[in-house]
């Protein structure tokens, strides 16, 4: 029966990857934009948390927020200063320019809060473990499944049921049309960038304890989002989301069954699917999320 | 047109490359070749400020020598670059004596450049077994073997009554050394492991390997990890798993409760039992009067441990095997028979060069971390003394 | 097909080697000479400059974004290795034999990638070097893993100058090499196949409507530029007599993608400029403050691809061009 806790385990490293990938597939559907720079705006709101929790004592759960709005606040100054201008290029100069962020974004991150690992400190209700049918479940993973089934559920209501949403989904579908159409794209691009980076923020942050915050940290989960979001299908929220859970099941359970060579496994999987189905496992063109 | 003013761009910069200047010789120049960057930065941070510490205390001045020191970066466990920064350290900064590398594969490289331009290292941060003079004549090691910390750690194991044991290591060198002759050394006197696993250097995801050791239930689990984040990441992942709260004892070599990562530990680290050739809470005059100092010179950061102590005793050497040559050029080869054999004092306690290894005859202590005074501490409880690499 | 004598002179005139390129290798030689020369730093400068021309052929001519270059260079690094551990120790050989073995390898990657465009490559590329590097590190008993492949033998090249550690014979060693490899990215350039790669790069669908096999060409042309990378590596091995995982690892793809941007893609000799700024610039960095040294590699990146993007020499060259151009004018102007 361990496979029940396997499973678990390896859904709520999912939830993980499904938050800090989100953003990043929504901008490389609409806005056509490979930003690897994405994975440090997850670690900075790693590091927002770890800030926000060393000198205030604010709960938990209202930090989480905070460091969403901060990590959005940054990601859609970003975009306005440096990104937007990049639109039109070529995708090795996205490439590029968004490596290049990324080592600024590390060294920064070490010259500010040092080389070593940062420690979250988790309020007493998410530590420990919770007995149920005989099995115990860590808490913090519980608490990940159920924050992670309560953003894609917001997330799909907001793209769903909201005009901010249809907005959204009409530029994913056609950018020329819809800014024919009078949206005002540029705004719509930087809030959802902007909503895009709170996410991978909150992504970031939640990791931090399971995955540890390091300057290093975007390096060492830059290729399993690329993974999740060329698998998935880029644009496809229901994509990502089903890659994302798929990564972190079989990387847990790989490394389970065969510690060995479990790690080989994610790299197999990604040649694999993207060989058999190059545009990921959910097209982008006529989806909606 | 493009092609041409790039082919004359690249004519000048390959000149401009070709004369980086290096530096003259005249002082005694040791070389200092250890990780100051990446996720070991902390190693080199701790023997260079073990370094300033017996250099203002003894002086900069040895038997007519003026020393300085030449610090290179090895970048952690990268052979390639630690070759490189060698062959420089020697060849353009011509350095008499390297004390350094860290990491086993760093060693290994090294060797045969020493060999050909022998020059004496003093390994301060490998624990690999027969990498020392079995490599090199030219090697010494302050820092300890895998045998020296893991064979009297297997048979205090049996003999406190662990007969089943899980043993956790990472997957590369060192570690399976060490589950190798921990697995010989613990069977043989009669204990049993149930499960050997290995887990990746660069693994995030623990869940799956606590799991196992769930289901294989033994009575402890002994876990050989690099100095790092993985033996952080490894508590945290234990306590998650709310395996310190079992009956499942916690054993290791003391690089998992070291104090460099005792504090981020914190209370995941608590019960946790391990051998280590340095203990700082060791209550010796000797090693609270280099801590005071430490600690008055460096605000505490890096934490005191085992790589302050082997940066120490390397240097210590260094200026003995100077002392002995007084008046005389540098004689790499006398130096390293001036230093095989001989005992010198260590904040460490009692230490013997052996002749045979190159490394250290010394003391194994037993600690426990507990929590003394709201900060958690690996206090001594029990001496091996004199252990043979 | 008549042969159309304006066409024909236009492409000969291409393929004559300009007073330049042979400049720059007379520098190169005349480098060996220097007093107190780092021919260690400069043999590193050329086998970085090949390995990123391996990139060029890829990138710069032809437009493919690889992020897993490093898979070449690693093959080719550990190829020469396991030769001159298990008894093959003449380096020529070794580097003949490595290098083939690397395009036979690039070959197969040609074919898996060659219907594929933009991320999917990328993916593909990197995935591919990630499971490389996992390879390395597990099979510890044919690579070493983590250690190093130890115990290399590398015999004195035509049975006569031995390698040793000052670099000098390295150093010759490299720049023959590096020369062997710029005259055949040249000639292979100049042939009908090549002109045809080029053109391939600005609109490849065009291409094939003029009935251009093109994904023919992009398999060929992977194993191409995997040849070259295959070299570098293997030279790269026998001169130290070492390999390690730093051969295969992704920072080294990083890296080699850097350098071919800063120095210019598309122009063979902009490989060896970008090599030089930035091994150069690691070198000064390493030595004063080895940690942060990546933030300025960031930051020149994110400078380049703004305003230089063509590449640093590439950039000048056209503003220079422009500048002629624009006096040239004014001279004409001039009654």
């Amino acid at each position: 029966m361990t496979l029940i806790p396997l499973l678990f385990n390896g859904l709520s490293y999912g939830v993980l990857f499904f938050c800090m990938a989100v953003g990043l597939t929504v901008t490389m559907g609409m806005m056509r934009f490979t930003n690897l720079a994405h994975v440090s705006l997850c670690m900075l709101g790693g590091y927002f948390l770890v800030q926000l929790t060393a000198v205030w004592s604010v709960p938990f759960l209202v930090m989480l927020p905070l460091v969403f709005v901060l990590t959005a606040a940054l990601s859609a100054a970003l975009e306005v200063a440096v990104l937007r201008h990049f639109y039109r290029s070529d995708q090795l100069s996205q490439v590029l320019l968004t490596i290049g962020l990324l080592y600024m974004s590390i060294t920064a991150a070490a010259w500010f809060w040092g080389p070593s690992y940062k420690a979250v400190q988790l309020p007493q209700w998410l530590v420990g473990q919770v007995e149920f049918a005989g099995m115990s479940f860590e808490r913090y993973r519980t608490f990940l499944l159920v924050a992670g089934a309560a953003i894609t559920a917001a997330i799909f209501y907001g793209l769903e049921r909201t005009s901010f949403g249809a907005t959204v989904r009409a530029c994913v579908d056609n950018q020329r049309v819809a800014a024919a159409s009078g949206l005002n794209t540029s705004l719509v691009y930087t809030l959802t960038f902007a909503i895009g980076g709170g996410l991978g923020g909150l992504g970031g942050a939640l990791s931090a304890n399971m995955i540890g915050l390091d300057p290093n940290f975007p390096l060492r989960t830059l290729v399993y989002v690329l993974i999740i979001v060329s698998v998935g299908g880029m644009g496809s929220i229901m994509g990502t989301l089903a890659a994302a859970m798929l990564v972190g099941v079989l990387d847990v359970l790989g490394k389970y069954y065969l510690p060995s060579y479990g790690g080989m496994m994610i790299y197999l999987i990604a040649i694999g699917v993207l060989i058999w189905r190059p545009e990921g496992f959910f097209r982008m063109k006529g989806q909606h999320a | 047109m493009k092609r041409s003013l790039t082919a004359l761009a690249a004519a000048g910069f390959i000149a401009g490359i070709g004369m980086a200047p290096a530096i003259a010789q005249e002082e005694f120049k040791i070389g200092v070749l250890m990780s100051y960057s990446g996720i070991s930065a902390t190693i080199g941070a701790s023997v260079d400020e073990a370094l300033a510490h017996y250099m203002e205390e003894h002086g900069d001045v040895v038997a007519g020598r003026k020393i300085v020191l030449v610090r290179r970066d090895t970048t952690g466990p990268n052979p390639e670059v630690s070759r490189r920064a060698a062959i420089e350290l020697i060849t353009r900064e011509k350095v008499n004596v390297i004390i350094g590398p860290d990491y086993t594969p760093n060693v290994l490289g090294l060797a045969p450049v020493l060999n050909e331009m022998k020059t004496p290292a003093i390994i301060t941060g490998a624990a690999s077994d027969g990498i020392v003079q079995a490599q090199s004549p030219y090697y010494l090691r302050t820092f300890y073997s895998v045998s020296q910390n893991i064979k009297p750690l297997a048979k205090w194991a049996y003999d406190e009554g662990f007969k089943t044991i899980v043993h956790v290591t990472a997957d590369y060198g060192s570690g399976i050394n060490a589950e190798e002759v921990f697995k010989a050394t613990y069977e043989e006197a009669g204990g049993k492991i149930v499960e050997a696993i290995r887990v990746p250097l660069r693994s995030p995801e623990f869940s799956g390997y606590m799991q196992r050791i769930k289901d294989a239930n033994p009575d402890a689990v002994m876990v050989y990890m690099p100095l790092g984040e993985l033996p952080l990441m490894f508590l945290k992942a234990y306590s998650d798993a709310g395996l310190n709260k079992s009956d499942i004892k916690l054993i290791g070599v003391g690089d998992l409760t070291d104090e460099t990562i005792l504090d981020a530990a914190g209370d995941t680290a608590l019960g946790a039992m391990t051998a280590a050739v340095y203990s700082p809470s060791d209550p010796s005059p000797e090693n609270q009067a280099f801590i005071k100092v430490q600690d008055e010179k460096f605000g505490g950061e890096p934490r005191v441990s085992l790589s302050h102590v082997a940066g120490w005793d390397a240097i210590n050497i260094i200026y003995e095997g100077l002392k002995a040559q007084e008046g005389k050029p540098f004689d790499p080869d006398a130096f390293i028979a001036f230093a095989k054999g001989r005992e010198f004092t260590s904040p460490r306690g009692p230490i013997k060069v052996d002749p045979e290894t190159g490394d250290l005859i010394q003391n194994l202590y037993f600690r426990k971390a507990e929590k003394v005074d709201g900060e958690v501490r690996n206090i001594p409880f029990h001496v091996v003394p004199a252990v043979v690499p | 097909m008549r042969e159309d004598p304006a066409l024909a002179g236009f492409f000969r005139r291409r393929e004559r080697w300009k007073l330049a390129e042979l400049l720059f290798f007379a520098a190169c030689v005349g480098a060996y000479f220097l007093p107190d020369a780092h021919y260690v730093l400069m043999s590193q400068v050329l086998i970085w400059g090949m390995f990123a021309l391996s990139l060029d052929l890829l990138v710069g001519f032809r437009n493919i974004p690889s992020l897993g270059h490093a898979a070449f260079f690693g093959t080719g690094a550990y190829a020469a290795g396991l030769l001159g551990r298990h008894g093959v120790s003449d380096p020529v050989v070794g580097l003949l034999v490595s290098a083939l073995v690397t395009g036979l390898l690039g070959l197969v990657m040609g074919l898996v990638v060659r219907r594929l465009h933009g991320l999917a490559v990328l993916m593909v590329t990197l995935s591919f070097n990630l499971l490389l590097e996992e390879f390395v590190h597990k099979a510890r008993d044919l690579t070493g893993g983590d250690d190093g492949l130890l115990g290399i033998v590398i015999s004195p090249i035509f049975g006569l100058v031995r390698f040793d550690y000052s670099g000098r014979v390295g150093y010759v060693y490299a720049l023959v090499v590096a020369f062997a490899c710029i005259w055949l990215v040249r000639a292979v350039l100049n042939t009908p196949w090549g002109i045809r790669l080029r053109a391939g790069k600005d609109n490849d669908r065009r291409l094939a409507m003029l009935g251009a096999n093109t994904s023919a060409d992009i398999v060929w042309l992977f194993g191409f530029s995997a040849l070259i990378a295959g070299a570098a590596g293997a030279t790269m091995t026998q001169i130290s007599q070492f390999v390690s995982s730093d051969a295969v690892a992704f920072h080294r793809s990083a890296d080699v993608l850097v350098i071919l941007i800063i120095g210019g893609a598309g122009s063979i000799y902009g490989a060896f400029v970008g090599a030089a700024i930035y091994i150069g610039l690691r070198d000064y960095f390493a030595a004063i403050h080895p940690v942060y040294w990546y933030f300025w590699v960031g930051l020149l990146l994110v400078l380049v691809v703004a305003f230089f993007r063509a590449g640093i020499v590439p950039t000048l060259a056209r503003l220079a061009h422009r500048l002629r151009l624009r006096t040239a004018r004014r001279t004409e102007a001039r009654p």
